[in-house]
């Protein structure tokens, strides 16, 4: 057990060196990059702002809540972008053959599709969602308490454990379709309008769906409620919220993983 | 018998969809997919002993690169059994794939944008290779592969037959002990193809390595195997020694004779005439029924006989018999 | 020679028409945009007095779908079809077609729009009037202005997205600037949030912009929000932007090529 888990960092951890270096090769291409995330996600910052001012509180979120909640929606999307980016590009792997190769090696294949590429550049995403995120928490009166803080890094976890699961089991669908690239573009859509705007300007079909479905609620918008005692919506659900995220993360995680063996399960089956 | 590698009555399932044509069958086919079941392999037994070269041959589309697959664990066999060293792939997929070695000719496992060095290092990690047995392994495969020279240049700058190097030396750094290599040779100039068969031979004499090697290049065949399997249309159709199968599809030898003066009568009884330009004629023989020396004897009796020469049917000649043979379904 | 933009017009419709399954996440995604922008705006307005900047609810419904609809009709891939096809080096081949470039980029461009017409667009138009009811326009009259105003709106984004494709010629390795564009026009364009609730200032500077008047402008006048005369005034200034954008386009087109071929791509 020790061996094998040391042998798995080991791998990753190389693995990670050297996406580093993959990624320093081209350093200019970043550029458009890094003009692009912060225009996109400041002016949407700004057009909450706008409709803010101009309207009202958007069902009693105000100003300050409201950009808490969007950074921490986009803090909780860079980090996942930087960890789990190769559950996007299944399909290309099942297509190109770099999942046959994968399958090749004495190793689990999901860590294997995961760790294969720490795509650094994803901190880029990171910048304007801490960014908000501070100026928000700064703005809202968020508690810079120990337990608070725990409590974010627990919600963090969970978030990204969440949103893994997500793009792991629609990354699934490539072992059948072969074609999944444009269902990345769906649910980061839906992911956004989920976990950077409150859940609860929805009709309560969606925010069920959104709770106990597909449950992207947990990963931004009932923590945020939680923190800054905001409305929840009209799903009134017992519990600290801060604590349901880490443990909603890990199942939903799970269940990605026998969704995703099954799915290799078809892929075996099938071919290519 | 020992064997490394069993097939039985291997069978695998495919399902296409048929696209029509023009924008009424876009639209058709968007709205009705039709699928249609066909076997890719269909039924396929053999078994391997250690130590062998085995060509796996056949035209595109033979469910050459489907049992190869399936061979190494990456696709599951509708029906049929595969074990190999004993094992079943589909049972333990991580205890057969740390004693293969696989190259895909077409595509590369090296990472393009490092340095070749940098890709064999992962794999050293990830086969858990104890440093001493890939400091040696590396210095031998560098030696015979001759990778010094490019070993520290990123992958993107190799030529295609440096990268082929690479990529051999890629699947060998955890000492398989069967090595498939499908189209190791594609591409490549005839220095690198060299370079390439003599690698193969080393590892098989040295190491006692398996190599399974599938291939459209018959000169890779001849040099390498002593045993060719070839599939068609997803059959086993021939399994054997190359003389043999050559010997059994094309019975025939050819001589060519020429006069130094026009004759009369070219027959003979023992052999047929195929083919005549002024005073060139070609005989064609029954190995069977006549020896080369024999006709020679009986031929220069009656004809003025300037130069002669006999000619062996090769590899080719065979296989495009085989594939002519079995083209039908 | 008209044949030659036709078929290639033709080709990509065809082509697109198989992508089945891109079709469906791209309703799908669409459509999840359009409802989730319409809740914004029906949480926004919930309570409140009814119009905001003379602007009711349903008028924001009706722009937010209609912009949602016309941006999947609004085909730019120019500036990636420049970008890749640079990137891997195979933008030489077009070189030597015996056709102009930037004509065959735009007929596929429009054999694309014309899918998307059918399996994109229409779609949304039904989801929609399912969900918000038909989203009718203010008159029969400024339909009509809609129309011709919504094309002129086209060349305009075909055009930017044509010269940031001329870009790409220059400064390859600063990756796709076609998406730094993209992300301006979302916001200067008026397609997400009306230019008429932003601050006064921004407001004054968009008005020298070319941006407001690719989608703001048909909407605008889509809705009603527009007199007659003015809807005209806008109109005009779409077109003398299409001019100013034309000409850049072929002065920089004629400095690349020069440039490309004496380098060889």
């Amino acid at each position: 057990m020790v061996s094998t888990i040391k042998h798995y960092v080991s791998v990753a951890s190389c693995w990670a060196r050297l996406a580093v270096q993959r990624q320093l090769e081209y350093p200019l291409f970043l550029f458009s990059w890094l003009l692009m995330i912060p225009i996109q996600y400041f002016s949407g910052i700004w057009m909450l702002k706008i409709i803010v001012d101009r309207f009202q509180a958007l069902n009693g979120w105000d100003f300050p809540q409201l950009t808490f909640l969007y950074g921490l929606g986009l803090i909780s999307h860079g980090i996942f972008v930087v960890f789990f980016i190769n559950t996007w590009s299944i399909d290309h792997m099942v297509i190109n053959g770099g999942f046959d190769r994968l399958l090749l090696r004495p190793m689990n294949v999901f860590f294997q599709l995961v760790a294969s590429y720490v795509n650094f550049i994803g901190l880029i995403d990171c910048i304007p969602g801490v960014i908000i995120f501070l100026y928000g928490a700064d703005i809202a009166g968020f508690d810079w308490t120990l337990a608070n803080i725990g409590k974010l890094i627990l919600v963090l976890i969970g978030g990204i454990l969440i949103r893994a699961a997500l793009f792991t089991s629609l990354g699934t669908i490539a072992f059948w379709t072969k074609r999944n690239g444009s269902m990345v573009g769906f649910a980061l859509t839906m992911l956004e309008r989920a976990t950077m705007y409150p859940l609860s300007m929805y009709p309560y079909f969606l925010q069920a769906l959104f709770t106990f479905i597909i449950p992207i609620g947990f990963i931004s918008f009932y923590p945020a409620a939680e923190f800054l005692n905001a409305d929840s919506g009209g799903l009134d659900l017992p519990l600290s919220f801060a604590l349901w995220t880490p443990l909603v993360g890990v199942i939903c995680f799970l269940i990605a993983g026998g969704i995703f063996k099954f799915g290799m399960r078809n892929y075996e089956s099938a071919g290519s | 018998m020992e064997t490394v590698i069993e097939v039985k009555d291997l069978v695998k399932e495919y399902i296409i969809v048929k696209k029509e044509s023009g924008l009424r069958g876009s639209i058709k086919s968007l709205l009705f997919p039709k699928k249609t079941k066909f076997n890719g392999v269909n039924g396929i037994s053999f078994s391997i002993a250690p130590g062998e070269i085995v060509g796996y041959i056949g035209p595109n589309g033979a469910g050459k690169s489907t049992t190869i697959k399936m061979l190494t664990g990456i696709l599951h066999p509708t029906s049929g059994s595969i074990k190999v060293c004993g094992i079943s792939p589909q049972a333990d997929r991580k205890a057969v794939v740390r004693k293969l070695g696989v190259v895909f000719g077409q595509r590369t496992q090296l990472y393009w944008d490092l340095r070749l060095g940098e890709s064999f290092e992962l794999l050293c990690r990830i086969y858990q290779i104890d440093q001493q047995a890939y400091d040696d392994n590396l210095a031998i495969l560098t030696d015979v592969l001759k990778l010094q020279e490019f070993i520290n240049t990123p992958v993107r700058q190799l030529s295609l037959g440096q990268r082929m190097r690479g990529d051999i030396a890629a699947a060998m750094l955890h000492s398989p002990s069967v090595l498939f290599l499908d189209e190791p040779t594609i591409g490549l100039d005839a220095d690198a193809k060299h370079a390439i068969r003599n690698f193969i031979k080393e590892i098989n004499r040295t190491r006692g390595v398996t190599v399974i090697l599938t291939t459209h290049d018959l000169d890779d065949v001849e040099q390498l195997c002593s045993r060719i399997i070839v599939v068609n249309n997803g059959k086993l159709v021939e399994d054997g020694p190359i003389g043999s199968i050559i010997h059994k599809l094309t019975p025939h030898r050819l001589l060519v004779v020429e006069l130094h003066e026009p004759a009369d009568d070219l027959t003979t009884p023992h052999a047929t005439v195929i083919k005549q330009e002024g005073l060139k004629i070609w005989y064609q023989f029954e190995k069977e029924s006549i020896s080369a020396s024999e006709l020679i004897a009986a031929l220069s009796q009656k004809l003025p006989i300037q130069d002669i020469s006999v000619k062996e049917p090769n590899v080719e000649d065979a296989i495009r018999e085989v594939y002519k043979t079995t083209a039908t379904r | 020679m008209l044949q030659a933009y036709w078929y290639i017009t033709k080709m990509k419709l065809l082509v697109n028409l198989t992508y089945r399954f891109e079709v469906f996440t791209s309703v799908a995604t669409n459509l999840i945009l359009m409802l989730a922008s319409v809740f914004l705006w029906q949480t926004a307005y919930k309570g409140g007095s009814g119009s905001v900047e003379s602007l009711s609810l349903q008028d924001i419904t009706t722009y937010t779908i209609l912009s949602i609809i016309i941006s999947t009709i609004f085909v730019c891939d120019v500036q990636n079809t420049i970008y890749y096809k640079i990137r891997e080096g195979q933008i030489v081949t077009d070189f030597y077609r015996p056709i102009p470039l930037f004509a065959c980029y735009l007929a596929e461009d429009i054999g694309e729009m014309l899918s998307s017409l059918l399996n994109r667009a229409l779609p949304l138009v039904v989801f929609a009037s399912i969900f918000f009811g038909i989203p009718w326009p203010a008159s029969f009259g400024s339909f009509l202005l809609f129309l011709p105003s919504c094309l002129l709106s086209y060349a305009i984004l075909w055009l930017l997205s044509a010269l940031i494709g001329l870009i790409a010629f220059w400064v390859m390795e600063l990756g796709n600037m076609g998406n730094v564009k993209d992300a301006i026009v979302r916001v200067l364009s008026g397609s997400i949030v009306p230019l008429w609730f932003f601050p006064e200032s921004v407001q004054t500077v968009s008005k020298f912009l070319p941006f407001q008047y690719t989608y703001q402008t048909p909407l605008g006048i889509y809705i009603g929000n527009t007199s007659m005369s003015e809807a005209l005034t806008s109109m005009a200034v779409q077109a003398v932007w299409i001019a100013v954008l034309y000409l850049i386009l072929a002065a920089g087109w004629a400095r690349t090529k020069k440039k490309t071929l004496i380098q060889g791509g």
